[in-house]
Protein backbone atom coordinates (compact mmCIF):
# COMPACT_ATOMS: atom_id res chain seq x y z
CA UNK A 1 0.00 0.00 0.00
CA UNK A 2 2.74 2.20 1.00
CA UNK A 3 4.64 1.22 -2.08
CA UNK A 4 1.32 1.68 -4.31
CA UNK A 5 0.80 5.28 -3.12
CA UNK A 6 4.86 5.98 -3.69
CA UNK A 7 4.69 4.19 -7.39
CA UNK A 8 1.70 6.06 -8.38
CA UNK A 9 2.17 9.54 -6.82
CA UNK A 10 5.79 9.36 -8.94
CA UNK A 11 3.59 8.51 -11.95
CA UNK A 12 0.96 10.79 -11.33
CA UNK A 13 3.64 13.50 -10.73
CA UNK A 14 6.10 12.86 -13.97
CA UNK A 15 2.38 12.95 -15.96
CA UNK A 16 0.98 16.08 -14.61
CA UNK A 17 4.74 17.21 -16.11
CA UNK A 18 4.08 16.21 -19.33
CA UNK A 19 5.16 12.70 -19.23
CA UNK A 20 2.85 10.36 -21.72
CA UNK A 21 4.55 7.47 -20.59
CA UNK A 22 4.23 7.60 -17.04
CA UNK A 23 0.58 9.49 -17.62
CA UNK A 24 -0.29 5.83 -19.21
CA UNK A 25 1.50 3.38 -16.92
CA UNK A 26 -0.56 5.22 -14.18
CA UNK A 27 -3.92 4.73 -16.13
CA UNK A 28 -2.84 0.91 -16.75
CA UNK A 29 -2.40 0.28 -12.93
CA UNK A 30 -5.66 2.31 -11.56
CA UNK A 31 -7.51 0.89 -14.45
CA UNK A 32 -6.22 -2.87 -12.72
CA UNK A 33 -7.04 -1.48 -9.25
CA UNK A 34 -10.52 -0.14 -10.11
CA UNK A 35 -11.63 -3.45 -12.27
CA UNK A 36 -11.27 -5.44 -8.86
CA UNK A 37 -12.16 -2.53 -7.13
CA UNK A 38 -16.00 -2.28 -9.19
CA UNK A 39 -16.18 -6.28 -9.52
CA UNK A 40 -15.99 -7.09 -5.97
CA UNK A 41 -19.00 -4.27 -5.81
CA UNK A 42 -20.91 -5.06 -8.69
CA UNK A 43 -21.09 -8.61 -9.03
CA UNK A 44 -22.74 -10.66 -11.84
CA UNK A 45 -22.50 -7.49 -13.48
CA UNK A 46 -19.10 -6.99 -15.19
CA UNK A 47 -19.65 -5.18 -18.29
CA UNK A 48 -21.46 -2.56 -15.83
CA UNK A 49 -17.99 -3.01 -13.64
CA UNK A 50 -15.85 -2.33 -16.98
CA UNK A 51 -18.40 0.91 -17.87
CA UNK A 52 -17.14 2.45 -14.22
CA UNK A 53 -13.93 1.69 -15.22
CA UNK A 54 -13.64 3.72 -18.13
CA UNK A 55 -16.10 6.38 -16.76
CA UNK A 56 -13.18 6.77 -14.06
CA UNK A 57 -9.98 6.95 -16.01
CA UNK A 58 -11.42 9.52 -18.31
CA UNK A 59 -12.77 11.11 -14.87
CA UNK A 60 -9.09 10.53 -13.67
CA UNK A 61 -7.80 12.13 -16.87
CA UNK A 62 -10.07 15.08 -17.36
CA UNK A 63 -9.68 16.21 -13.72
CA UNK A 64 -6.28 15.32 -13.34
CA UNK A 65 -5.88 19.27 -12.21
CA UNK A 66 -7.97 18.55 -9.47
CA UNK A 67 -5.23 16.30 -7.78
CA UNK A 68 -3.40 18.03 -5.10
CA UNK A 69 0.14 17.35 -4.38
CA UNK A 70 -0.05 17.94 -0.60
CA UNK A 71 -2.25 14.42 0.10
CA UNK A 72 -1.79 10.84 -1.12
CA UNK A 73 -2.66 10.14 -4.89
CA UNK A 74 -4.59 7.00 -3.54
CA UNK A 75 -6.98 9.02 -1.65
CA UNK A 76 -7.80 11.32 -4.65
CA UNK A 77 -8.20 8.41 -6.76
CA UNK A 78 -10.05 6.28 -4.14
CA UNK A 79 -12.51 9.29 -3.83
CA UNK A 80 -13.30 9.52 -7.43
CA UNK A 81 -13.86 5.67 -7.84
CA UNK A 82 -16.27 5.84 -4.82
CA UNK A 83 -17.74 9.08 -6.33
CA UNK A 84 -18.52 6.78 -9.53
CA UNK A 85 -19.80 4.13 -7.47
CA UNK A 86 -22.43 6.25 -5.69
CA UNK A 87 -23.15 8.18 -9.38
CA UNK A 88 -23.67 4.70 -10.93
CA UNK A 89 -26.30 3.62 -7.92
CA UNK A 90 -27.97 6.80 -7.93
CA UNK A 91 -28.48 6.74 -11.18
CA UNK A 92 -29.86 3.21 -11.18
CA UNK A 93 -32.13 4.07 -8.24
CA UNK A 94 -31.10 0.72 -6.83
CA UNK A 95 -32.31 -0.56 -3.52
CA UNK A 96 -29.41 -0.10 -0.97
CA UNK A 97 -27.70 2.86 -2.40
CA UNK A 98 -27.56 4.43 1.00
CA UNK A 99 -25.67 1.56 2.10
CA UNK A 100 -22.16 1.32 0.24
CA UNK A 101 -19.85 0.05 2.23
CA UNK A 102 -17.33 2.90 3.81
CA UNK A 103 -14.24 1.02 2.85
CA UNK A 104 -10.53 2.77 2.96
CA UNK A 105 -8.74 3.55 0.68
CA UNK A 106 -6.28 1.05 0.92
CA UNK A 107 -8.25 -1.79 -0.23
CA UNK A 108 -8.74 -0.25 -3.76
CA UNK A 109 -5.14 -1.14 -3.99
CA UNK A 110 -4.26 -4.14 -2.82
CA UNK A 111 -6.34 -6.36 -5.03
CA UNK A 112 -6.13 -5.97 -9.27
CA UNK A 113 -7.59 -7.88 -12.12
CA UNK A 114 -5.77 -7.48 -15.73
CA UNK A 115 -8.18 -9.34 -18.12
CA UNK A 116 -10.16 -6.07 -19.75
CA UNK A 117 -13.33 -6.80 -20.75
CA UNK A 118 -15.42 -5.15 -23.39
CA UNK A 119 -17.64 -2.53 -22.02
CA UNK A 120 -21.21 -2.95 -22.71
CA UNK A 121 -21.66 0.47 -24.78
CA UNK A 122 -19.14 1.68 -27.35
CA UNK A 123 -17.54 4.54 -26.39
CA UNK A 124 -16.92 5.64 -30.47
CA UNK A 125 -20.98 5.53 -31.00
CA UNK A 126 -21.47 8.37 -28.19
CA UNK A 127 -18.42 10.32 -30.00
CA UNK A 128 -21.29 11.38 -32.99
CA UNK A 129 -23.43 12.80 -30.07
CA UNK A 130 -21.20 15.22 -29.84
CA UNK A 131 -20.59 18.53 -31.40
CA UNK A 132 -18.88 18.56 -34.52
CA UNK A 133 -16.45 20.54 -33.07
CA UNK A 134 -15.27 18.62 -30.46
CA UNK A 135 -15.97 15.12 -32.07
CA UNK A 136 -13.43 16.16 -34.54
CA UNK A 137 -11.10 17.77 -31.84
CA UNK A 138 -10.87 14.34 -29.95
CA UNK A 139 -10.71 11.93 -32.80
CA UNK A 140 -7.69 13.78 -34.51
CA UNK A 141 -6.11 14.50 -31.29
CA UNK A 142 -6.90 11.81 -29.21
CA UNK A 143 -7.51 8.79 -31.30
CA UNK A 144 -5.90 9.58 -34.64
CA UNK A 145 -2.72 11.02 -32.19
CA UNK A 146 -2.40 13.85 -34.74
CA UNK A 147 -0.43 16.47 -33.28
CA UNK A 148 -2.07 19.91 -31.86
CA UNK A 149 -0.79 22.25 -34.15
CA UNK A 150 -1.53 19.98 -37.08
CA UNK A 151 -4.89 19.04 -36.05
CA UNK A 152 -5.70 23.04 -35.40
CA UNK A 153 -3.84 23.82 -39.33
CA UNK A 154 -6.48 20.84 -40.47
CA UNK A 155 -9.38 21.80 -38.32
CA UNK A 156 -8.64 25.58 -39.42
CA UNK A 157 -8.80 26.34 -35.84
CA UNK A 158 -7.01 28.17 -33.25
CA UNK A 159 -4.67 25.93 -31.41
CA UNK A 160 -6.03 26.68 -27.86
CA UNK A 161 -9.71 26.37 -29.59
CA UNK A 162 -8.62 22.58 -30.44
CA UNK A 163 -7.21 22.15 -27.34
CA UNK A 164 -10.19 23.37 -25.52
CA UNK A 165 -12.92 22.07 -27.74
CA UNK A 166 -10.96 18.48 -27.15
CA UNK A 167 -10.91 18.29 -23.17
CA UNK A 168 -14.70 19.96 -23.51
CA UNK A 169 -15.95 17.01 -25.57
CA UNK A 170 -13.78 14.68 -23.16
CA UNK A 171 -15.94 15.70 -20.05
CA UNK A 172 -18.71 16.07 -22.36
CA UNK A 173 -18.30 12.20 -23.38
CA UNK A 174 -17.75 11.08 -19.76
CA UNK A 175 -21.55 12.59 -18.86
CA UNK A 176 -22.71 10.25 -21.73
CA UNK A 177 -21.10 7.47 -20.45
CA UNK A 178 -22.88 8.03 -17.55
CA UNK A 179 -26.59 8.94 -19.21
CA UNK A 180 -26.48 5.96 -21.17
CA UNK A 181 -25.84 3.33 -18.59
CA UNK A 182 -28.75 2.04 -16.80
CA UNK B 1 -14.33 -0.25 -27.13
CA UNK B 2 -11.67 -2.12 -24.86
CA UNK B 3 -10.38 0.10 -21.76
CA UNK B 4 -7.24 -0.33 -22.87
CA UNK B 5 -7.52 1.35 -26.53
CA UNK B 6 -9.29 3.86 -23.85
CA UNK B 7 -6.13 4.48 -22.07
CA UNK B 8 -3.85 4.80 -25.37
CA UNK B 9 -6.54 7.58 -26.69
CA UNK B 10 -6.45 9.51 -23.35
CA UNK B 11 -2.26 8.65 -22.58
CA UNK B 12 -1.70 10.75 -25.45
CA UNK B 13 -3.19 13.44 -24.12
CA UNK B 14 -0.68 15.19 -21.89
CA UNK B 15 -0.69 19.18 -22.68
CA UNK B 16 -2.32 20.76 -18.70
CA UNK B 17 -6.53 20.68 -18.86
CA UNK B 18 -6.96 24.32 -20.06
CA UNK B 19 -8.43 25.43 -16.90
CA UNK B 20 -7.80 29.01 -15.45
CA UNK B 21 -6.87 28.88 -11.32
CA UNK B 22 -9.89 28.26 -9.27
CA UNK B 23 -8.99 31.05 -7.02
CA UNK B 24 -9.98 33.59 -9.24
CA UNK B 25 -12.87 31.88 -10.07
CA UNK B 26 -14.05 31.58 -6.72
CA UNK B 27 -13.50 35.41 -6.01
CA UNK B 28 -15.28 36.53 -9.51
CA UNK B 29 -18.17 34.26 -8.39
CA UNK B 30 -18.78 35.67 -4.88
CA UNK B 31 -18.05 39.60 -6.40
CA UNK B 32 -21.06 38.89 -8.85
CA UNK B 33 -23.00 36.86 -6.65
CA UNK B 34 -23.18 39.76 -4.08
CA UNK B 35 -23.85 42.60 -6.80
CA UNK B 36 -26.65 40.55 -8.05
CA UNK B 37 -27.98 40.20 -4.55
CA UNK B 38 -27.61 43.92 -3.81
CA UNK B 39 -29.47 44.53 -6.91
CA UNK B 40 -32.39 41.97 -6.10
CA UNK B 41 -32.32 43.56 -2.63
CA UNK B 42 -32.75 47.06 -3.89
CA UNK B 43 -34.43 46.49 -6.40
CA UNK B 44 -37.65 43.98 -4.54
CA UNK B 45 -37.14 45.60 -1.05
CA UNK B 46 -34.99 48.44 -1.33
CA UNK B 47 -31.90 49.49 1.57
CA UNK B 48 -33.23 50.60 5.03
CA UNK B 49 -34.40 54.61 5.07
CA UNK B 50 -31.94 55.10 7.89
CA UNK B 51 -28.76 53.77 6.18
CA UNK B 52 -26.54 56.60 6.50
CA UNK B 53 -27.62 56.98 10.43
CA UNK B 54 -27.42 53.60 11.34
CA UNK B 55 -24.36 52.72 9.26
CA UNK B 56 -22.49 51.26 12.12
CA UNK B 57 -25.70 48.68 12.87
CA UNK B 58 -25.46 47.95 9.12
CA UNK B 59 -21.60 47.43 9.04
CA UNK B 60 -21.44 45.15 12.05
CA UNK B 61 -24.47 42.82 10.79
CA UNK B 62 -22.79 42.80 7.12
CA UNK B 63 -19.27 41.77 9.43
CA UNK B 64 -20.84 38.98 11.05
CA UNK B 65 -22.50 37.46 7.61
CA UNK B 66 -18.82 38.11 6.05
CA UNK B 67 -17.06 36.23 8.99
CA UNK B 68 -19.93 33.52 8.62
CA UNK B 69 -18.92 33.35 4.86
CA UNK B 70 -15.86 33.37 5.19
CA UNK B 71 -15.34 30.34 7.66
CA UNK B 72 -17.30 28.08 5.56
CA UNK B 73 -15.39 29.06 2.83
CA UNK B 74 -12.12 26.99 3.47
CA UNK B 75 -14.82 23.92 3.69
CA UNK B 76 -15.99 24.26 0.14
CA UNK B 77 -12.46 24.58 -1.01
CA UNK B 78 -11.39 21.91 0.79
CA UNK B 79 -14.19 19.66 -0.64
CA UNK B 80 -13.72 20.45 -3.81
CA UNK B 81 -11.19 18.55 -4.81
CA UNK B 82 -11.27 14.64 -3.93
CA UNK B 83 -9.64 12.98 -1.25
CA UNK B 84 -8.73 15.83 1.26
CA UNK B 85 -9.59 15.33 4.91
CA UNK B 86 -11.57 18.74 6.29
CA UNK B 87 -9.14 19.35 9.41
CA UNK B 88 -8.89 22.61 11.10
CA UNK B 89 -11.17 23.77 8.77
CA UNK B 90 -14.19 22.30 10.07
CA UNK B 91 -13.09 23.44 13.84
CA UNK B 92 -12.90 26.88 12.70
CA UNK B 93 -16.73 26.57 11.72
CA UNK B 94 -17.40 24.89 15.27
CA UNK B 95 -15.60 28.26 16.68
CA UNK B 96 -17.56 30.22 14.84
CA UNK B 97 -20.65 28.65 15.87
CA UNK B 98 -19.37 28.66 19.45
CA UNK B 99 -18.72 32.50 19.05
CA UNK B 100 -22.27 33.07 17.90
CA UNK B 101 -23.32 31.13 20.73
CA UNK B 102 -21.59 33.64 22.92
CA UNK B 103 -22.69 36.63 21.43
CA UNK B 104 -26.08 35.68 22.33
CA UNK B 105 -25.47 34.78 25.63
CA UNK B 106 -23.65 38.11 26.63
CA UNK B 107 -26.32 40.29 24.94
CA UNK B 108 -29.12 38.68 26.94
CA UNK B 109 -27.06 39.09 29.89
CA UNK B 110 -26.69 43.02 29.87
CA UNK B 111 -30.09 43.46 29.28
CA UNK B 112 -33.06 43.40 31.70
CA UNK B 113 -34.25 39.67 32.94
CA UNK B 114 -37.79 40.57 31.68
CA UNK B 115 -37.04 41.60 28.93
CA UNK B 116 -34.76 39.05 27.35
CA UNK B 117 -37.15 37.05 26.04
CA UNK B 118 -39.04 39.88 24.28
CA UNK B 119 -35.72 41.31 23.14
CA UNK B 120 -34.51 37.80 21.55
CA UNK B 121 -37.59 36.51 19.94
CA UNK B 122 -40.33 38.92 19.74
CA UNK B 123 -38.72 42.10 17.81
CA UNK B 124 -40.32 41.18 15.03
CA UNK B 125 -41.06 38.42 12.67
CA UNK B 126 -37.77 36.85 11.24
CA UNK B 127 -38.23 37.84 7.74
CA UNK B 128 -34.48 37.58 7.29
CA UNK B 129 -34.83 33.50 7.65
CA UNK B 130 -36.83 33.94 4.44
CA UNK B 131 -35.45 36.53 2.13
CA UNK B 132 -31.40 35.66 3.15
CA UNK B 133 -31.73 32.44 1.01
CA UNK B 134 -33.35 34.05 -1.36
CA UNK B 135 -30.47 37.02 -1.67
CA UNK B 136 -27.99 33.74 -1.49
CA UNK B 137 -29.50 31.84 -4.67
CA UNK B 138 -27.22 34.26 -6.89
CA UNK B 139 -24.34 33.31 -5.47
CA UNK B 140 -25.13 29.86 -4.71
CA UNK B 141 -25.97 29.30 -8.78
CA UNK B 142 -22.51 30.71 -9.73
CA UNK B 143 -20.79 28.69 -7.02
CA UNK B 144 -22.38 25.43 -8.11
CA UNK B 145 -21.54 25.97 -11.87
CA UNK B 146 -17.98 26.66 -11.00
CA UNK B 147 -17.66 23.94 -8.38
CA UNK B 148 -19.15 21.43 -11.30
CA UNK B 149 -15.57 22.25 -13.33
CA UNK B 150 -13.66 20.99 -10.23
CA UNK B 151 -14.60 17.52 -8.64
CA UNK B 152 -16.22 17.62 -5.42
CA UNK B 153 -16.84 13.75 -4.18
CA UNK B 154 -19.05 14.12 -0.88
CA UNK B 155 -21.75 16.40 -2.85
CA UNK B 156 -23.82 16.62 0.08
CA UNK B 157 -21.28 18.30 2.54
CA UNK B 158 -20.23 20.22 -0.12
CA UNK B 159 -23.26 21.23 -1.05
CA UNK B 160 -23.66 21.95 2.75
CA UNK B 161 -20.87 23.80 2.69
CA UNK B 162 -21.38 25.64 -0.43
CA UNK B 163 -25.16 27.11 0.97
CA UNK B 164 -23.39 28.60 4.18
CA UNK B 165 -20.79 30.36 2.29
CA UNK B 166 -23.51 31.61 0.16
CA UNK B 167 -25.98 32.26 3.25
CA UNK B 168 -23.70 34.09 4.61
CA UNK B 169 -23.18 36.49 1.18
CA UNK B 170 -26.64 36.88 1.06
CA UNK B 171 -26.94 37.72 4.79
CA UNK B 172 -24.65 40.54 4.14
CA UNK B 173 -26.72 42.09 1.64
CA UNK B 174 -29.85 41.56 3.70
CA UNK B 175 -27.97 43.72 6.36
CA UNK B 176 -28.51 46.30 4.25
CA UNK B 177 -32.55 46.46 4.91
CA UNK B 178 -32.43 44.34 8.24
CA UNK B 179 -34.30 47.17 10.23
CA UNK B 180 -33.82 45.04 13.51
CA UNK B 181 -30.52 46.08 15.27
CA UNK B 182 -30.90 44.11 18.40
CA UNK B 183 -27.65 42.09 18.53
CA UNK B 184 -29.25 38.67 20.40
CA UNK B 185 -32.11 38.90 17.41
CA UNK B 186 -29.50 39.42 14.45
CA UNK B 187 -27.03 36.60 15.51
CA UNK B 188 -29.63 34.18 15.98
CA UNK B 189 -31.89 34.61 13.19
CA UNK B 190 -29.02 35.57 10.61
CA UNK B 191 -27.36 31.76 12.07
CA UNK B 192 -30.68 30.09 11.51
CA UNK B 193 -30.83 31.58 8.15
CA UNK B 194 -27.53 30.83 7.44
CA UNK B 195 -28.45 26.85 8.78
CA UNK B 196 -31.27 26.79 6.44
CA UNK B 197 -29.60 27.29 3.74
CA UNK B 198 -27.09 25.22 4.52
CA UNK B 199 -29.54 22.35 4.73
CA UNK B 200 -31.17 23.45 1.63
CA UNK B 201 -27.32 23.10 0.07
CA UNK B 202 -26.82 19.59 0.92
CA UNK B 203 -30.25 18.52 -0.19
CA UNK B 204 -29.72 20.48 -4.05
CA UNK B 205 -25.99 19.22 -4.18
CA UNK B 206 -26.56 15.95 -5.16
CA UNK B 207 -28.15 16.75 -8.52
CA UNK B 208 -26.88 20.40 -8.85
CA UNK B 209 -23.31 19.48 -8.08
CA UNK B 210 -23.14 16.24 -10.56
CA UNK B 211 -20.69 16.09 -13.22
Amino acid sequence: MVEAEAELKRLMLAGLAGDAAAHRALLAAVARSLRAYYRARLRGAPEDAEDLVQETLIAIHTRRDSYDPAYPVTAWIYAIARYRMIDHWRRGQRRGGDHIPLDDAPELFTAAQDEAADAKRDVMRLLDALPKKQRDAIQLVKLDGVSVKDAAARLNLSESDVKVSAHRGLKTLMRLMADTES
Amino acid sequence: MKTDDLIDALARDTAPPPTPPASRRVVVALALGLAVGLFLLITIFGMRPDIGAARMPVMMKAMFAALAASVALPVLLQLAKPGRPLGWRLAAVGGFVALSVGLVAVALMGGDPTERFKLWMAGAFPWCVAIIPLLAAPTALLLARLLRDLAPTDLRASGAALGAVSGGVGAMVYAMYCPVDSVAWVVTWYSVAIALCAVLGAFAGARLLRW
